[in-house]
């Protein structure tokens, strides 16, 4: 139970930061995809006994490498035809490898929705190193992705890296959904990286601000949720998903913060916003 | 191959292919208006948002269409009035959506005895298990989005294209839109029994991608989208009885592999390239 604690908190914290990045340039879409192309990574290293991090870091980055590749130079796809195209495609084969195998159902449901409650302290301990890391290289590179993700073209002509700034917060947010997939499953990562993003967005206005609003909010709803979990099925009997669990405890907060947001927004003007 | 004959014997594989037909000729039909309007992404976010109106369906015994589509047209709803807010962008408001409806979904359905299974006939389909009564739903309820696709097709694709001039034109736009997305919610909810809630994407994005490949003029493609769609469905359920893998999985790999012969046929990203 600690360590399942440690770990919605760290993944919380860590997918908080990142996900304020993905709310700027808009990736909530490529998070969504990178989720569902993972899947058959981790399928083929479940199916064939591996360890299933390298499986998931390997679909991840042949995601990256496509996406980076299909949307930069001249001759660019609509990106989010491609995304769909690889999301059916990934994990459509996901989905053949794992049902070749008997027990295809409950496999199914622990791939997809990961088994928190059983991460060991090795796995937490990889979380902890590859999340430091993102989030290292998030601050070093902090400058050049804010000034990207508000004003490309003068990014560009700074001479900023465009296109390897591109593929470096592309290869972060995959790496965040990476580590976060084992614990969390293929479906609910998305809610870890956008979720208190935007509650942090909406509590306050500048970056940095909402990156420690976010990473605070994710803790505090990660416990709530998981003890909420927790209680219910030890006490209550009422077998409650934790990682689902979590996620709803992340959506609750941010309809309270949205509806917070309306009201001030309504008291201020006085009348209905247009 | 003998396989595919002994399936062919088989009462329930017959009753599948229909369903595969169906399914892939409406999802192929939509799925250019899906395309045209760039809704991608939305499709994606409906087919998990939905996902909690399956499961109560299930539980309370009532038709899985009825609670997809109430649940589909109230998230619709909600994903609008985010828009309100303008601290979170259109992509966030989808993606929170999309990932707290499906939550939920998964802690009712994990609150019952025996979940794990239904869960992934949920999730991934179970086309061989479709009823005759299954089939004449789809059947109905596809003829009629067909229809309406039909019947407003002109409206529709000058709004995909010129919303203004559409405006102009003194049409009500925003009821315009807003068919669309019931439209396109609605196929979807069609889809999950055959390919399951997280593949019926693929039905509604690859095969019209295939047929935009072919041609730039939208009549055509909508029907070539649905010749792909069904002949996607048919290959796909072929390919699952001879293999023994999913039949969901093989019918969107199936689409799959029909994108990247036509992409490779009709040289690499000429036409369409841009759109």
């Amino acid at each position: 139970m600690s360590r399942a604690l440690a770990e919605v908190l760290l993944l919380g914290v860590v997918g908080a930061v990142v996900g304020v990045h993905v709310a700027l340039r808009r990736l909530a879409f490529v998070t969504e995809a990178v989720q569902h192309t993972v899947f058959p990574g981790i399928a083929v290293a479940y199916a064939a006994g591996w360890p299933l991090l390298p499986g998931a870091a390997a679909a991840a980055a042949l995601t990256v490498a496509l996406l980076v590749g299909l949307t930069s130079g001249r001759r660019r796809v609509d990106v989010d035809s491609a995304l769909a195209l690889s999301i059916a495609s990934f994990f459509a084969v996901g989905v053949v490898v794992v049902s070749r195998r008997s027990g295809y159902a409950s496999d199914l449901g622990t791939l997809l929705f990961g088994r928190i409650l059983d991460v060991g302290r090795a796995e937490v301990v990889e979380t902890a190193v590859i999340g430091g890391l993102c989030l290292l290289v998030l601050g070093l590179a902090h400058k050049e992705l804010v000034l990207l993700a508000l004003d490309r073209t003068q990014a560009a002509a700074l001479g900023l890296p465009v296109v390897a700034l591109d593929a470096l917060l592309y290869a972060v947010t995959a790496a965040t959904v990476v580590v976060a997939v084992r614990a969390i499953g293929t479906v609910l990562v998305v809610a870890f990286i956008v979720t208190p993003a935007a509650t942090g967005r909406l509590l306050t206005r500048s970056i940095g601000g909402a990156m420690a609003a976010a990473a605070g909010v994710a803790a505090v709803l990660g416990w709530i949720g998981l003890s909420a979990s927790y209680e219910a099925s030890v006490h209550h009997d009422v077998r409650l998903a934790a990682g689902a669990t979590v996620v709803v405890a992340y959506t609750a907060g941010f309809a309270l913060a949205g509806a917070g947001r309306l009201v001030l927004g309504r008291l201020r003007t006085g009348r209905r916003p247009a | 191959m003998s396989a595919l004959v002994d399936a062919f014997g088989q009462h329930f594989f017959r009753l599948a292919l229909v369903e595969a037909v169906l399914v892939g000729v409406v999802a192929g039909v939509v799925g250019v208006h899906v395309l045209l309007r760039r809704l991608p992404f939305f499709v994606v976010a409906m087919s998990h948002a939905t996902f909690p109106g399956v499961v109560v369906g299930s539980l309370l015994g009532v038709s899985l269409f009825a609670g997809g589509a109430a649940v589909g047209v109230a998230v619709a709803l909600v994903i609008v009035a985010l828009g309100a807010l303008r601290q979170v962008d259109d992509s966030s408001a989808v993606g929170i959506v999309l990932a707290g409806s499906f939550a939920v979904g998964v802690v009712v359905l994990s609150a019952q005895p025996g979940a794990s299974k239904d869960l992934s006939a949920f999730l991934v389909g179970s086309i061989v298990t479709v009823s005759p009564a299954d089939l004449v739903t789809t059947a109905v309820v596809g003829a009629a989005l067909v229809a309406v696709v039909a019947a407003f097709h002109k409206e529709l694709v000058l709004g995909a294209f010129d919303p203004g001039g559409l405006g102009a034109l003194g049409y009500p736009v925003r009821r315009l839109d807003t068919l669309v997305l019931v439209v396109v919610t609605v196929a979807l909810v069609v889809c999950v029994p055959a390919v399951g809630t997280l593949l019926a994407v693929a039905l509604l994005t690859v095969p019209a991608l295939a047929a935009r490949r072919w041609t730039d003029r939208v009549g055509p493609m909508t029907v070539l989208a649905g010749v792909f769609g069904a002949a996607s469905g048919v290959a796909g359920l072929c390919l699952s009885a001879v293999f023994d893998i999913a039949a969901g999985g093989s019918i969107a790999l199936t689409a799959t592999a029909l994108f990247l012969v036509s992409a490779a046929a009709t040289g690499g990203g000429r036409r369409g390239g841009r759109a």
